[in-house]
């Protein structure tokens, strides 16, 4: 050939050394053979052991947590006989029909004569003393369901004050232990539903866990009203749309640091921007949102650019050949397929932020706060939080209610990741 | 020398991947109703020129396209041209079967819609019938239009992305080796197909079988190193080619 199109390669000198055929069945290669076989059993077991370790880790905490926890929801009452005759009261059927029936029976003086009920009951065993700050409170809504019980004897089941609520579960001190011991029969126990409706409060008989959920609900809606548009969009722009130099390289190396930021470093940029700079509300599960929005978005823009960046650059092909627009490339084909990976990464930044204790506590959302949240703008905690703040309380009952508090916020998680797996399995397409 | 008039014509192209000089100083004429074939070794740039043809290189960062490209005699790296209307009027098949994961009708109707091609539903159904039906698919799918593309065998889903082509009625169809993930049967189908689908549009195929375009092309050029060595009716190109290297290459004296 004239002109070859292929050029010519030496051979090298390996190739024209003598040959010697190999024997599969010398001891050597037979050694080999076992030890491989040795070290393939010792990996699998080494991984099943790691598997084993954390399952069991898992198992110890739930188990842990359920026990100590479930109590918790429970409460201890004393059953309580009333007559409201002997107190003179002095309200009639009729005032107790209108808005205004709390503060008439608070301002009749309810709670002196559960108090005297309670004294005339149980004299030897404390009376008033055993009942819970927020008996009466149960006395007064029975009323207000049937003012009838104003003009007839009858009984109710109270909660009993914290320090008798312990030891009915068996762990009071020796007085309260003697205290249960004499009631016996007088005791019952029952679903806590103050624990479930209520906010914080001192006394741990009367704290319950709705207020911080409350709060720790419209901290998320804000996040995730915040971190997902931005987030998404964010990566949609970085993948699709951004030239590839310089500064586009910074920025993606900004933000893959900004992932790895401790929390606190949030906690401290959202008490110098909202509430220094800004004059946001202090406490608010706005504040709240908005700074865990921030730790939430860099999670959301590296899973969203990974999941853009794994649609196949064919099916862009397709779309771009049959003259789709960036934008209908973007929005017809690859966020369809993105989808279940840009949900997934969200919600790992959502589950992240909602067990986030650190940021939240700088902007003040460890206050006390005796009512559940009903605006964004009004003094919140959050269910972390407020683990936090039961955790370190000197009163026994607080125990278990922050076990029980653990345990909700364990299934508000698990609700929160079913939803993710539900949206996901929604959206999920093979190609 | 065919006599059709040209469709599309390409002088001076150069071709930049960064710093990679890809294809150096093409010239050529696409003819209408003429099936053209590009061949040559792996790397020689064919694939490359094709894509350049309705500028599927812009997708490409560093990608860089100098010369005159036309069609119909519009400058289509003019700065007026509208790159989606482009694709639209020159289609394109790939290598790979890339149907889009969604139901067979979605992925011949997803054109036509973007494009507002149909005024109803009844007319986007005829549109999608008539597609499918070109492309020789017609028959195995219309009972099950809304199973998935993907769903379908590799030939069947190539005949598919030909009918996702066809769809937006282009005028030019390029084919980047459509038969190159296919089996014997399937590649037999789909040169049938183009030979019908011929008279109607410009087809451009870039193949590596060189017996694939000796049968379906009516011309032929032959690419190596970024060069064009040889464009001419493929009668002559693959019985009497004047260059030597030419004729090496579908000789199989490769060397």
């Amino acid at each position: 050939m004239s002109k070859s199109l292929v050029p010519h390669v030496p051979v090298s000198a390996a190739e024209v050394a003598p040959h010697r055929p190999t024997d599969w069945r010398s001891d050597a290669m037979e050694r080999r053979v076992r030890r491989r076989y040795a070290a393939e059993r010792r990996f699998r077991l080494m991984g099943l052991g790691a598997v084993v370790v954390s399952a069991g880790f898992l198992a110890f905490l739930l188990i842990v947590m359920i026990a100590q926890g479930h109590l918790g929801f429970v409460e201890t009452r004393v059953t309580l006989p009333l007559d409201l005759r002997q107190a003179r009261l002095g309200l009639t059927a009729e005032r107790l029909r209108g808005p205004g029936a709390d503060l008439a029976l608070a301002g009749a003086g309810l709670e002196r004569a559960v108090d005297a009920a309670a004294n005339r009951a149980f004299a030897t065993e404390g009376g008033a003393a055993l009942l819970s700050d927020g008996a009466w409170l149960r006395v007064r809504d029975a009323v207000k369901r049937d003012p009838h019980l104003l003009g007839r004897p009858f009984t109710l089941d109270l909660p009993v004050a914290s320090a008798i609520d312990v030891a009915a579960k068996g762990n009071g001190t020796p007085a309260a232990e003697r205290t249960v011991a004499a009631l016996g029969a007088h005791l019952s126990r029952g679903i806590a539903r103050d624990f479930l409706t209520g906010a914080d409060s001192t006394d741990a008989t009367r704290a319950g866990i709705w207020g911080a959920l409350k709060g720790s609900l419209l901290t998320m809606f804000v996040t995730l009203a915040l971190a997902f548009p931005v987030g998404v969009l964010s990566a949609i722009y970085l993948e699709e749309y951004a030239p590839r130099n310089r500064a586009t390289d910074f920025l993606e190396v900004s933000i893959n640091n900004l992932a790895a930021v401790p929390s606190i470093v949030f906690g401290l940029l959202g008490l110098a921007v909202f509430l220094g700079t800004l004059h946001l509300p202090r406490s608010a599960p706005l504040v709240g949102g908005l700074t865990l929005a921030l730790m939430t978005m860099p999670v959301i823009v590296i899973a969203s650019r990974n999941a853009i960046r794994a649609v196949p650059p064919s099916i862009r092909d397709a779309a771009l050949a049959v003259g789709a627009s960036p934008i209908q490339v973007v929005s017809h084909h690859v966020l369809p397929l993105a989808a279940p990976g840009i949900l997934t990464g969200t919600i790992i930044g959502m589950a992240r932020a909602l067990g986030e204790t650190a940021p939240l506590l700088m902007i003040g959302m460890r206050a006390f706060i005796a009512a559940p949240p009903d605006r964004l703008t009004d003094p919140a905690t959050a269910l972390p939080v407020q683990i936090f703040l039961w955790s370190d309380q000197v009163s026994r009952g607080f125990v278990e209610k922050t076990s029980a508090a653990i345990l909700v916020l364990l299934v508000f998680l698990l609700a929160m990741n079913g939803v993710a797996i539900f949206l996901r399995n929604r959206f999920e397409t093979r190609w | 020398m065919s006599n059709n008039p040209p469709k599309m014509t390409a002088s001076h192209v150069d071709v930049y991947y960064g710093a990679n000089h890809a294809i150096r100083d093409v010239s050529i004429d696409v003819c209408q109703e003429d099936v053209t074939a590009f061949i040559g070794p792996s790397g020689c740039g064919k694939s490359t020129f094709l894509r350049s043809l309705n500028r599927m290189n812009d997708t490409i960062p560093g990608a860089r396209v100098s010369g005159d490209i036309r069609l119909d005699g519009d400058d289509i790296y003019a700065r007026e041209m509208d790159v989606v209307q482009l694709r639209a009027r020159v289609g394109m098949v790939f290598q790979k079967p890339n149907p889009f994961p969604k139901s067979i009708y979605e992925n011949v109707a997803y054109g036509p819609k973007i494009h507002g091609l149909a005024q109803s539903k009844a007319e986007l159904d005829r549109i999608v019938e008539r597609s499918l039906s070109r492309a020789g698919l017609w028959n195995e799918v219309k009972d099950r239009l809304s199973d998935s593309g993907t769903a379908l065998s590799g030939g069947q889903q190539q005949r598919l992305c030909i009918a996702r082509a066809i769809a937006v009625d282009p005028e030019v169809i390029l084919m980047d080796e459509p038969c190159s993930a296919l089996d014997p049967v399937a590649t037999a189908r789909i040169e049938e197909l183009i030979h019908d689908l011929r008279g109607r549009y410009a087809i451009v195929i870039v193949t590596h079988n060189m017996q694939q375009a000796a049968r379906v092309s009516q011309r032929t050029a032959f690419f190596h190193l970024g060069q064009l060595i040889e464009y001419g009716d493929t009668s002559d190109i693959f019985t009497n080619p004047r260059q030597e290297r030419t004729k090496d290459y579908i000789t199989g004296r490769y060397g």
